[in-house]
C-alpha cells in the first residue's frame, strides 16, 4: 500500500493537511524523475553542496577494531552534516510547486542551518521552529542560522524539544498550506515525508556503493549509522537493502541508562504507535501518551523511530542497537585522537557502537560508519564533559 | 440520548446545536465534573469530552496548556471514561462525543475503545489526527457499536475529498471553519461561511462549525451561512484558566457565557 512500509507509516494528520500532502505527493512523483529536476539537483549538490564525499579508510580505527574501517564523510558536506542533500531537494520542489516560504523544525541545529541555506539557494523565506531546551544546547549553530537570515522561534510547549518543535511545524502549516512547505528533516511525518526524505538522502548510499565496489571490490560486510527518525541512515542503506550479505546497524540513543525514562532508545522500550501523522515505533506510557526521549545528542532525542526504519528493523534487515552517553563522549575523544577529526554528537553514537561492541565485528571485515556530521556545534557540552565548567 | 434524534428536533425547531468541548481533568478531574454540569444546565445541547494527549498537534495554545495541566494531574483515558459512566448515573441525558486523538485508540485497541466509550455513555468519537483515508478500520468497529465516528472538512478540502469524507460521515459533519488549529478568534473569517454553503450543498447532514468561535455574533453568523450549530472550546477554558487556583469562582461567568451563545442559536435566522 501507497505511504506503508510494511505495516508502519500512514497519513495520521488532520483533515487541514490532507489537501497538502496530497498535492506534494503529486508534484514530488511528478518533478523528481523529471531531467530539469536531477539537473538542476546535480549541480547543487556537487557545486554548492561539495558532493560526491569522499570515503576514508580510517587507519586509526581499523587499527583500534581490528576491522578495515571506512568513514563515508558527510561532515564535509557544506553546513556540516548530510542534512543538506535533502533540504537542497525539498526546497527546489517547493519552489517549482510555487511556495513562497518554508518552515521547518531543528533539534542539534544542522537541519535548521541546512533549511536556510537551501532557502537562500532557491529564493525562498526560511521560519525555524526550535524547542528551547535545544536553543541553549545548540547556540552556536542558532546564531548561523540568524546570521543566515532565518527566523528562528523558540517552542516552549511540551519539554521543549524536537518531538515539540515538530509538533509546533504541523500547528503552523496548518494555517499556511497554500503558501508554505513545511520542510521536514527526517524521515518521519506523514506519507509521502518520509519517501521524499529517504529519497534524496540515498545519493549517500549510492555513492557509497560505488566508492566501496572501487576500493574493495566488493560490498562491505556491514555499515553503521546513527539516528532516531533515520534520514542518515535510510540514506546509507537503502541502495543495500537487496544486498542480504551487507549487515546493516542502526544506533539509537541509549541515553544515561536503559531505566525509567532515561533514554531515546525507542527499539529497546516502545511499541508501535502514531505520533506527527506516521505510525512507528514509538516511546510511549501504557495508555498511549508519548514519552519524552533522553540523550545528550539533541538530534537522536526524539520518542519515534520514521516508519520505513521501523519496518527493516520489525523485518530483521536492519539491526537496531544504542549507544550510552559515557560511550558516545569516549568515542568522540578516540575518534579525536586517533583520527583527527570531530564527530557530532550524533554521529559519535555509530562510532561508539562499533568501538565497543567486537563481538559484532569479524577481523579483517569490512566496515563502513556513516559519519553524518562534524561535531563543532557539540564543543561546548564535549568540553564540558570532559574538563568541568 | 440518540444524537441524531437530538440534532433533528433542533433542526427541526429551527434552533442551532452547542457543543462545549472541555478537555477532562483541566486543572482536575472534580472541576471538570462541575463544569461539565454547569454547560449541561446553561443551554448546551451536546458535550464533547476530551481526552488529554500528550501531544495534541490539531490545538492551540489554549488547549496545549489544558492537556498538559490535565496530565500533570494524572488523568488517563480510563479516567473519562469513568467520569463519563459516572456522568450518566447522575443522570446526565445530553449526547456526549468523545475526543481522543488516535494513539490513545490504537494503543488500547480498537474494538476495546469502542466498547468501553459506548458503555460508558458516549454516543460517538471524534478523532482529531484521523483523516477518512486512514479511518476504514475505526468506522467499522465504531458502527459495530453503534458510535458515530465524526469526521471533519476544512476550508482546505477539495471536491473530491468532501465527496468521500460525505459518504462515511454519519451523525454530524464537524466543519473546521478556519486553516489552523484550535483557539478563540476575535473575527471570523469570510471563508468560513462560504464553506458553510459549499458543505451544505453537498450533504443533508447537520454541519456543526468548530475552531475560533468566541461569541454569541459568531454563531448567528454561522447558522444565517446554512450551520446546524457549533463548538465551543477553548472560549471557555480561556475564562477559567484565569483562575486557577479557585477554577469554581468562574462557573457563573462560564454559565452566562454558554447562555448567551445558545441564545444567539435560538433566534430563528
Amino acid at each position: 500500500m501507497k505511504g506503508r512500509f510494511g505495516r508502519f507509516g500512514g497519513r495520521y494528520v488532520s483533515e487541514v493537511l490532507m489537501q497538502a500532502l496530497e498535492e506534494l505527493e503529486e508534484s514530488f512523483e511528478r518533478l523528481y524523475p523529471s531531467p530539469e529536476f536531477q539537473r538542476e539537483l546535480g549541480i547543487l549538490l556537487r557545486d554548492y553542496a561539495g558532493r560526491p564525499t569522499p570515503l576514508y579508510h580510517a587507519r586509526g580505527l581499523s587499527e583500534l577494531t581490528g576491522c578495515k574501517v571506512y568513514l563515508k564523510r558527510e561532515d564535509l558536506v557544506t553546513g556540516g552534516s548530510h542534512k543538506l542533500n535533502n533540504t537542497l531537494g525539498q526546497a527546489l520542489l517547493a519552489k517549482r510547486m510555487g511556495k513562497s516560504r518554508l518552515i521547518t523544525e531543528t533539534a542539534a541545529g544542522q537541519h535548521g542551518l541546512a533549511t536556510v541555506m537551501a532557502g537562500n539557494v532557491v529564493g525562498l523565506e526560511v521560519e525555524v521552529f526550535m524547542g528551547v531546551k535545544d536553543l541553549e544546547r545548540q547556540a552556536s549553530n542558532v546564531k548561523r542560522m540568524q546570521l543566515l537570515g532565518a527566523r528562528v522561534i523558540p517552542v516552549s510547549t511540551g519539554s521543549g524539544v524536537l518531538k515539540d518543535a515538530v509538533s509546533d511545524t504541523l500547528r503552523e502549516w496548518a494555517r499556511c498550506t497554500r503558501t508554505t512547505h513545511y520542510l521536514m528533516g527526517s524521515t518521519v511525518g506523514p506519507h509521502p515525508f518520509p519517501e521524499i526524505v529517504a529519497t534524496f538522502q540515498s545519493v549517500i548510499g549510492r555513492e557509497l556503493k560505488e566508492q566501496i565496489l572501487e576500493r574493495e571490490g566488493r560490498l562491505p560486510d556491514a555499515i553503521i549509522a546513527c539516528g532516531s527518525g533515520g534520514s542518515n541512515a535510510l540514506g546509507a542503506f537503502r541502495p543495500f537493502l537487496e544486498d542480504r550479505q551487507v549487515r546493516l546497524y542502526f544506533v539509537e540513543g541509549g541515553g544515561e541508562s536503559l531505566e525509567a525514562d532515561n533514554s531515546a532508545a525507542a527499539f529497546q522500550l516502545g511499541r508501535p504507535g502514531v505520533l506527527h501523522g506516521a505510525l512507528m515505533q514509538l516511546l510511549q506510557d501504557e495508555h498511549g501518551q508519548v514519552k519524552p526521549s533522553k540523550t545528550r545528542a539533541a538530534g537522536l532525542n526524539y520518542p519515534g523511530r520514521g516508519p520505513e526504519i521501523s519496518h527493516l528493523c520489525e523485518v530483521g534487515r536492519v539491526k537496531p542497537v544504542y549507544a550510552f552517553d559515557r560511550e558516545v563522549f569516549e568515542a568522540v575523544r578516540t575518534v579525536c585522537r586517533t583520527e583527527g577529526l570531530l564527530p557530532a554528537l550524533e554521529t559519535a553514537h555509530a562510532l561508539a557502537f562499533l568501538l565497543n561492541h567486537p563481538e559484532e565485528f569479524s577481523r579483517g571485515e569490512v566496515v563502513v560508519v556513516n559519519f553524518s556530521g562534524r561535531g563543532d556545534k557539540d564543543l561546548e557540552t564535549i568540553m564540558r564533559y570532559f574538563y568541568g565548567a | 440520548m440518540e444524537l441524531e434524534l437530538t440534532l433533528k428536533r433542533l433542526r427541526e425547531g429551527g434552533e442551532g446545536a452547542l457543543m462545549p468541548h472541555v478537555y477532562f481533568g483541566d486543572p482536575s478531574p472534580s472541576f471538570s465534573l462541575r463544569l461539565l454540569w454547569t454547560l449541561a444546565e446553561s443551554g448546551a445541547d451536546l458535550l464533547e469530552l476530551g481526552i488529554p494527549f500528550s501531544d495534541p498537534i490539531a490545538d492551540g495554545p489554549t488547549f496545549i496548556a489544558a492537556c498538559e495541566r490535565a496530565l500533570s494531574a494524572g488523568v488517563t483515558p480510563r479516567d473519562c471514561l469513568k467520569a463519563l459512566a459516572g456522568l450518566r448515573e447522575e443522570g446526565l441525558r445530553l449526547p456526549v462525543l468523545l475526543t481522543a486523538y488516535y494513539n490513545l485508540i490504537f494503543s488500547r485497541g480498537l474494538a476495546e475503545f469502542c466498547g468501553e466509550a459506548r458503555k460508558a455513555g458516549a454516543q460517538g468519537l471524534i478523532v482529531p489526527d484521523l483523516p477518512v483515508e486512514e479511518a476504514g478500520e475505526l468506522l467499522r468497529e465504531a458502527r459495530r457499536r453503534g458510535l458515530h465516528l465524526i469526521l471533519q472538512v476544512t476550508p482546505t478540502t477539495g471536491e473530491a475529498r468532501l465527496g468521500r469524507i460525505v459518504r462515511e460521515a454519519s451523525g454530524f459533519l464537524y466543519v473546521i471553519g478556519v486553516e489552523g488549529v484550535t483557539g478563540a478568534r476575535e473575527e471570523l473569517e469570510p471563508s468560513t461561511l462560504e464553506l458553510i454553503g459549499r458543505v451544505r450543498r453537498a450533504t443533508p447532514l447537520p454541519l456543526l462549525v468548530g475552531f475560533g468561535i468566541s461569541r454569541p455574533e459568531h454563531v448567528a453568523s454561522l447558522l444565517r451561512a446554512g450551520a446546524d450549530g457549533c463548538v465551543v472550546g477553548s472560549a471557555i477554558a480561556r475564562i477559567y484558566s484565569e483562575r486557577l487556583e479557585e477554577p469554581e469562582s468562574t462557573l457563573p461567568r462560564i454559565a452566562d457565557f454558554v447562555r448567551s451563545l445558545k441564545g444567539a442559536a435560538r433566534r430563528k435566522p
